[in-house]
């Protein structure tokens, strides 16, 4: 029972394998090809919107990150849409109206933030 | 009529103690003594139905307990000896009952004292017609309870509080010996029912109970409960401090019926006693004992109701011995006659004191006699009664009962003469100390009192003058039927005689002089209370002052209470007061405090850990894991 | 194949979630309180009368279950949470902060998670339906925005409850890869074949366990609640303290019995520690608290304590004593349902100048100024210490029967002496409110009327239950015919 179990896995071990090869052909190729000009604002890491070292305990915009939950929500929309829009054909009108009702749940979400505001920055 | 006889009274006890509020103490007095006229009027027909129709009954009225082997239902037993008693309690209770509505006239609390005096007759009848020892034992307890409430009537007083919790726990004493023997005949027999005991005596003679002859100890076991309630000497203590009660109580309960239940016991357990020699002859030196230990103190106490207690104390003594020796008719006569003379030197007492403006001490009485002459008379018919003056109802039942000792011709039976000789000497004398302090002489009492001296009012009287009549006649009257030559027909088989036992025969055949002492003996002592008292009242302070020691010894009662103050009640308290600090104070309280304590504790410790961190918390969660899956492991491993 | 018409109670609550949400956002006024509020109770009505016509069977490719274990359940969360929302009705009189619509629609998505809970025929369903509620949960924890002690209540609540739902998750993910299949029905058939208690098996059910045992407050999962009960308002605390218990418990009760009715050796006996821990603590902790919504938190923790016995005697093998069990259970909850939200019903009406009070020094004299309050708290306060013949007193008495009855002698001996603690401190409220002089501050604030409904509807039942106990108990019975039979 468990050779099977572990050889349905292979796959991801696979991915995960080419994924890591990815990546580190990425950077590596970054550091042996890109010419370097290095400046302190380069080298200081990436925060989006404010100060990257301070104090713990300083305030801070909630609304970045009401934009980023807002994003990952629909990316996930997307992410979803893709096969099922892929399958379509096999899962007939039932899969259909099943997408048809998540999406009508997410738009009355983005109706609600939509309404409230959430959506304008000022 | 037999049932009427019983529960009338309790009917009305009930109205009164219940209805008392609403109806008010006139009509609740009423109602109980129209309630115990009724009960009269059904049990002295009773009695002469049964005892001289020889119509013995049983009435069954209903089933009460069935478990297993033990079978009890209430029933309503008449034979002769119960028809006696029931003739006997209704009548005088219903004089007393008619006495107290004059004495307690000024009585605040009367519905409850009048509720209780019937339920004490109500208990009472239960006692004397039980048909089984189960019923016997409600009535015995029922009589023990309305003495408590009575002697305690006056609960203010913290004396009459004492002598009630006394009165109560000297007779539980007395109950646990009794009850023990019924548990005992329960064993042996098989049963509570009289008949079915009676019938298997001869079956079980040879049983024998840890070694012990099985009928001899119940026969000592029923014999020490009838202590208990009978003031025998040893359980005495309690009935002279029952005077504290209202002096009708005294008369009923502590002179005519309820002291008498011990004796009746012992009569009704005839069948058995008869076949427990042992038992009788500690029955005959107890009785003996008694009879002549209280005729000693009471030629020195000086409160008149202590008196005439302790008189009543040594009269019980007779019956005891007279049952020992086998004449448990002529015990059965002494109680009948007893009751009323005795009731009614009571009665006689409380119209004194009620005169007197409520003083009990006889040093400060005195030259009384012309202001209360009713009360006078009376009073001395009764000391003739009880000295045993011929033609007096005493004389016949004193003198058979002496006769009967001295004819059972038995070293107990002796002794039990010769200190029932010396009893009665001791009796009339202590009588007629009595008669004469209190009505002979300079009055002691200061003028307010004496001006204040009258006569009782007529529904005091009444009574006291039937039971005057009592007292002269029942003797002559019912002689011949108790104990002459019709006792066989009168009693009908209701005591048993065993076959050996010829002692209603045998006394009649005694010498001459025999019966004759007693009279002498009782006479003598009424002339040395003249000669001490009236005419040379010096000479008694003189005596007291020069036998000092033995004056003390008698006027402080043998030294009985000191002696068990000493032996039981301070070990008592001790003990009591070592469980209190340390069972009750330390472990019962402590522990509910100790885990009361504890609580507060753990709460402190629970509220510890809520640290508001949500770091603890969630660490305390996986503690909690780590702990389940390693018990989990643990388990399935082993 | 789907037949999705028998999940039509949680469809249409669903629908009726969406159409009210949509209702409540787009006309631009701020008063919306009250009218979604009514909606919304609507809603939860409608799915009560929905889920009483509903048949049974499995649909949903056997993702969802119906049977009369999963109405009686529904009823049940679908009543904790309309009372629970009518405690806030008077939202926009006292507290106008807190009267804004999302309170109701949020009610209304837990429920509807609480019926999947229940309904649950698979991990997956159970676990959408247990996020679903607690996801709501943890915004309604939090409701109070302006408040500190709300926030943090809140944020506590999410991480413990995160990590939680992780070791649930692991749990999960341990029994699929030990067995293969999230399904309870194959659960339930593979388990009994061949992998009755392996170790792997016996941490995934432990580690299930601890997630669920979390959603209840048993101990030692429990130290969110009083932290969470005291800083929430007072209707979420009403509202956390009742249905969501609930539906948590009933869904401990079918995954114990149904899929893992084979390891009832094992879980049995953790649950007899979590049962034990719960009462003992919650009697003890509780005495020391003045202020009263902790001590209710700690009373709930002792009462899940008291239900759990139930559970516990469940795990029984005598077929008798099982079904024994689960009833004594599922009674207890639902008349602890009722006497919590009553007893939080006079909670919520404590107000004095128009701010919320929870010391129980508040309630002094109480009896002076509102009699009518006052006496209602004795019949809640009376009922959870177990005194006859309220309902308390019998819930009470069947859980110990069943712990008896099931051989877990000591277990009843606990629940009995941690009884007498906690109504110590039961009482001692009762004493406050009748004994206890007024304190400087005043009287309390007149109740509104939406409190007095509440608290006289549970009021009367938990008074005067000994009346009519039939109905009750053969709902009970019923259900657990359906899962324990």
């Amino acid at each position: 029972m468990t050779q099977p179990l572990l050889a349905d896995y292979f796959p991801i071990l696979v991915f995960l394998v080419i994924a890591g090869g990815v990546a580190a052909a990425m950077v590596g190729g970054n550091l042996l090809l890109a010419r370097r000009k290095p400046d302190p604002e380069k080298l200081s890491p990436y925060e989006c919107g404010f100060e990257p070292f301070g104090d713990t305990r300083r305030r801070f915009d909630v609304r970045f990150y009401l934009v980023a939950i807002l994003f990952i929500i629909f990316d996930l929309e997307v992410a979803f849409l893709f096969p099922w829009a892929v399958g379509l054909g096999e899962i007939g009108w039932f899969g259909f109206w099943s997408m048809m009702a998540f999406l009508l749940v997410l738009t009355v979400g983005f109706l609600y933030e939509w309404r409230k505001g959430a959506l304008e920055w000022e | 009529m037999y049932v009427g006889a019983v529960f009338f009274p309790l009917l009305g006890a009930c109205i009164s103690g219940f209805l008392g509020r609403w109806i008010g103490p006139i009509a609740a007095r009423w109602s109980t003594v129209v309630c115990m006229a009724l009960a009269a009027a059904c049990g002295v027909p009773a009695f002469f139905d049964v005892a001289f129709g020889h119509n013995p009954a049983t009435v069954p009225i209903a089933a009460w307990i069935a478990t297993g082997g033990l079978e009890v239902s209430w029933a309503l037993r008449y034979d002769t000896l119960s028809a006696v008693m029931v003739g006997m309690v209704t009548f005088v209770s219903f004089l007393i009952h008619l006495y107290s509505v004059g004495y307690m006239a000024h009585d605040p609390t009367q519905p409850r004292f009048f509720a209780y005096l019937s339920l004490f007759t109500f208990m009472m009848l239960m006692l004397v017609t039980a048909d089984n020892l189960v019923q016997l034992f409600f009535g015995w307890e029922g009589v023990g309870l309305a003495s408590y409430l009575l002697i305690g009537y006056w609960y203010e007083r913290e004396s009459a509080n004492a002598a009630a919790i006394k009165a109560f726990v000297v007779n539980r004493v007395g109950d646990l010996f009794f009850m023990l023997g019924v548990a005992l005949t329960f064993w042996t027999f098989g049963s509570l029912e009289f008949t079915a005991i009676f019938g298997a005596v001869d079956q079980h003679l040879g049983d024998r109970f840890l070694g012990v002859p099985a009928l001899e100890l119940i026969a000592v076991l029923l014999f020490l409960g009838a202590c208990g309630k009978s003031a025998q000497i040893g359980l005495h203590t309690w009935l002279p401090d029952a005077m504290e009660g209202p002096t009708p109580v005294s008369a009923l309960i502590h002179a005519a019926t309820m002291v008498t239940a011990g004796v009746f016991l012992v009569a009704r357990m005839s069948p058995l006693f008869e076949y427990a020699p042992t038992a009788l002859a500690i029955v005959t030196v107890v009785g003996a004992a008694t009879a002549f230990f209280a005729a000693t103190v009471g030629c020195v106490q000086n409160d008149i109701k202590r008196v005439i207690a302790y008189s009543t104390c040594s009269q019980l003594g007779y019956m005891f011995f007279a049952a020992g020796v086998g004449a448990y008719q002529a015990a059965i006569f002494h109680l009948f006659t007893h009751a009323f003379f005795k009731a009614l030197l009571f009665l006689g007492a409380g119209s004194v004191i009620h005169a007197m403006s409520d003083e009990q001490d006889i040093r400060k009485m005195g030259g009384i006699w012309t202001r209360v002459p009713v009360t006078y008379a009376v009073m001395w018919v009764g000391s003739l009664a009880l000295a045993g003056i011929p033609i007096f109802a005493g004389y016949y039942s004193k003198d058979a009962i002496l006769e009967a000792a001295f004819a059972s011709h038995s070293a107990t039976g002796m002794l039990a003469f010769l200190l029932g000789l010396v009893a009665a000497f001791l009796t009339a004398f202590y009588s007629w100390r009595l008669l004469i302090l209190v009505f002979h002489g300079a009055p002691r009492a200061d003028e307010h009192v004496m001006a204040h001296v009258h006569e009782s009012p007529l529904v005091m009287l009444v009574p006291l003058l039937l039971l005057a009549a009592g007292a002269v006649l029942t003797g002559y009257l019912f002689a011949p039927f108790f104990i002459g030559h019709a006792w066989e027909e009168f009693w009908a088989g209701s005591i048993h005689n065993a076959p050996h036992n010829h002692i209603l025969h045998d006394m009649h055949e005694v010498p001459a002089w025999v019966p004759l002492a007693p009279t002498v003996a009782g006479f003598t002592g009424i002339a040395l209370a003249y000669v001490l008292y009236m005419f040379a009242p010096g000479v008694p302070e003189r005596l007291a002052a020069t036998f000092r020691g033995f004056y003390l010894f008698l006027l402080n009662k043998w030294y009985f209470d000191e002696l068990y103050d000493a032996i039981f009640v301070r070990p008592a308290l001790a003990i009591a007061r070592i469980a209190f600090r340390v069972g009750d104070q330390r472990i019962i309280d402590g522990v509910p405090n100790g885990a009361a304590a504890l609580a507060v504790d753990a709460a402190r410790g629970a509220v510890r850990i809520q640290t508001g961190r949500v770091a603890s918390y969630a660490f305390t969660m996986i503690i909690g894991l780590v702990l389940f899956v390693s018990l989990l492991y643990l388990g399935t491993t082993r | 194949m789907m037949n999705w018409t028998l999940a039509l109670p949680e469809a249409a609550l669903a629908c009726a979630g969406l159409a009210i949400l949509g209702a409540g956002v787009l006309p631009r006024r701020h008063d919306m309180f009250f009218p979604i509020s009514m909606a919304v109770i609507g809603a939860l009505v409608l799915a009560g009368v929905l889920v009483l016509g509903q048949g049974d069977g499995a649909a949903l490719a056997g993702q969802y279950v119906s049977d009369a274990f999963a109405r009686f359940s529904k009823v049940l969360v679908l009543i904790g949470a309309a009372l629970a929302l009518t405690l806030a009705l008077d939202f926009n009189q006292t507290d106008r902060d807190l009267a804004r619509f999302e309170y109701p629609v949020l009610i209304l998505f837990a429920a509807i998670g609480m019926m999947l809970m229940v309904s649950a025929n698979d991990l997956m369903t159970l676990y959408l339906g247990l996020e679903l509620q607690s996801l709501a949960a943890y915004v309604l924890a939090a409701f109070n925005r302006d408040s500190e002690r709300s926030a943090e209540a809140g944020l506590k609540y999410f991480v413990l409850g995160a990590l939680a739902s992780g070791l649930l998750l692991y749990g999960m993910s341990l029994v699929y890869g030990f067995v293969g299949t999230t399904s309870f029905d194959r659960l339930a058939e593979a388990l009994t074949a061949e992998h009755a208690a392996s170790l792997g098996l016996v941490t995934a059910l432990v580690f299930v366990l601890a997630g669920l045992a979390f959603k209840i407050s048993a101990v030692p999962f429990h130290m969110w609640a009083p932290d969470v009960y005291e800083g929430a308002p007072t209707p979420v605390t009403a509202f956390f303290a009742s249905a969501p218990k609930l539906a948590a418990v009933a869904l401990l009760t079918r995954v114990l019995t149904q899929p893992f009715g084979e390891l009832s050796a094992q879980w049995g006996q953790v649950l007899w520690l979590v049962s034990a821990g719960s009462m003992i603590l919650g009697a003890f902790a509780a005495i020391g608290q003045r202020n009263i919504k902790r001590l209710m938190a700690y009373s709930s923790i002792g009462n899940v304590g008291y239900a759990l016995i139930g559970l516990v005697a469940a795990a029984s093998a005598d077929p008798a004593v099982r079904s024994e069990g689960v009833r004594a259970l599922l009674f207890y909850m639902a008349i602890y349902l009722l006497m919590t939200i009553g007893a939080f019903a006079v909670l919520a009406a404590m107000r004095r100048r128009g701010r919320p009070v929870e010391e129980i020094e508040d309630l002094a004299g109480l009896a002076r100024s509102d009699i009518g309050m006052a006496v209602w708290m004795l019949v809640f306060m009376f009922a959870m210490a177990g005194v006859p013949p309220l309902a308390g007193f019998w819930s009470k008495l069947f859980v110990f029967r069943a712990a008896i009855e099931g051989g877990y002698v000591w277990l009843a001996v606990i629940g009995v002496l941690t009884s007498v603690v906690a109504a110590y401190y039961y009482v001692r409220i009762v004493r406050v409110m009748f004994f206890d002089a007024p304190g400087a501050a005043g009287a309390l604030d007149a109740r509104p009327a939406s409190l007095t409904v509440v608290m006289a509807a549970t009021g009367l039942f938990t008074a005067l239950f000994s009346v009519a106990p039939g109905p009750l108990l053969a709902a009970a019975q019923a259900a657990v015919a359906a899962i324990a039979g």
